[in-house]
């Protein structure tokens, strides 16, 4: 699988709960129970990814890109202005795995990410058309806006995917 | 999260006394010398974990600290997964380390991860004046970043920033090297501040 991302000059990495909006290749490493969440405008080569933590905002503001609510909602308005219309968004999610074996509920975070990425995107009426998540297995998600935009997905056991 | 340097010093110095501890269970266990870093605290912004959070394959082993302190700190072991090999062969007598890791493996890593943090957390506690326990280990063989995620989940929900102890253990004969790490919630955190705090106070 071809993977040329890090040698992209302007490749761009999103650390927990970071969020970005544009046209350079984008990507995060390392998802366990977190959600990467990809729009892809088709039309305008643009797109957003938010890498994210938790399922609910409870009112927090500063960081929207941690939580599944308030990153879905930033990401479809800064897509707006630049100049997106949500019919043209498809949407992919990558991650939500639960990584411990022999664990209370509380590190299996990633079930709820996923479920609340899902009911966010229906109410704002955005399709989903990949998903590579559950599971138990980390992954690298990286992503380039450029054309029909290409996703490329790294598992923890080596094998490569391209959504 | 504003720290300042004699906080850290403090909170430095409280994990270098856990580390010694698991470091000489680990020596015992290997019956050979085990080298260890000068512990090093770092607040680390979430968006930035991923500079001090490597991803290579690792066996993660992670407690949650319970006992007299508030739930919800943790506490975890990553060895490298040639490591967890080293170890399972050097406990059973095998000498093949070219293979997979199996179930034998995954129970190696969680015992070892059990007793050396058991070890950290009785020593530090007794400086303290307290007791901690570890509460029964959860594994994942996987990214290291990946299955750090999951923990970060639980002790940033609220904030923006975390507290990362770390060490490093390592032995040349048989070559094994690990991390142990202390990520504090934020209650946590201010309990063992509080703690130190009143250790380093004069006697009057």
């Amino acid at each position: 699988m071809e993977n040329n991302f890090f040698s992209e000059v302007k490749a761009v990495i999103l650390g927990l709960g970071e969020l970005r909006v544009g046209t350079c290749p984008m990507g995060t490493i390392g998802l366990g129970s977190c959600v990467a969440l990809i729009l892809h405008d088709q039309r305008r080569s643009l797109g957003g990814l938010a890498h994210i933590m938790l399922p609910e905002s409870r009112g927090s503001v500063d960081r929207p890109g941690k939580f599944a609510d308030t990153a879905a909602s930033t990401l479809l308005a800064e897509m707006e202005m630049c100049g997106s219309s949500k019919f043209a968004i498809a949407a992919t999610l990558v991650g939500g795995a639960s990584m411990f074996e022999f664990s209370a509920n509380s590190l299996n975070i990633g079930e709820r990410n996923i479920v609340a990425v899902r009911d966010v995107l229906r109410d704002q009426g955005i399709r989903i058309v990949h998903e590579e998540t559950g599971g138990r297995i980390g992954r690298s998600v990286y992503y380039w806006p450029e054309g029909k935009g290409r996703i490329v997905v790294k598992r923890a056991d080596g094998t490569c995917a391209r959504l | 999260m504003e720290l300042d340097p004699i906080q850290m010093d403090a909170l430095a110095e409280l994990g270098n006394i856990g580390a010694a501890h698991a470091a000489t269970t680990l020596s015992q266990m290997l019956m050979c010398p085990i080298d260890m870093t000068v512990p090093e605290v770092h607040a680390v912004d979430i968006a930035d974990m991923h500079s001090y959070i490597g991803n290579e394959i690792s066996a993660v082993v992670v407690f949650q600290i319970q006992g007299e302190v508030a739930d919800g700190g943790y506490i975890v072991v990553s060895m490298p997964r040639a490591t967890v090999i080293q170890l399972t062969n050097q406990m059973l007598g095998m000498t093949d380390t070219d293979r997979e890791i199996d179930d034998m493996d995954r129970s190696a890593a969680i015992e070892i991860g059990n007793i050396m943090i058991s070890a950290f957390l009785d020593a530090t506690a007794e400086l303290l004046g307290i007791v901690m326990l570890p509460s029964p280990p959860a594994l994942a063989i996987d990214m290291t970043h990946a299955a750090f995620e999951s923990i970060v989940a639980q002790v940033a929900g609220d904030v923006n920033d975390i507290l990362i102890f770390n060490t490093e253990l390592e032995s040349e004969a048989p070559p094994v090297y690990g991390s142990i790490y202390m990520l504090p919630n934020t209650e946590l955190m201010h309990q063992l501040f509080h703690m130190l705090e009143r250790l380093m106070e004069p006697i009057s």
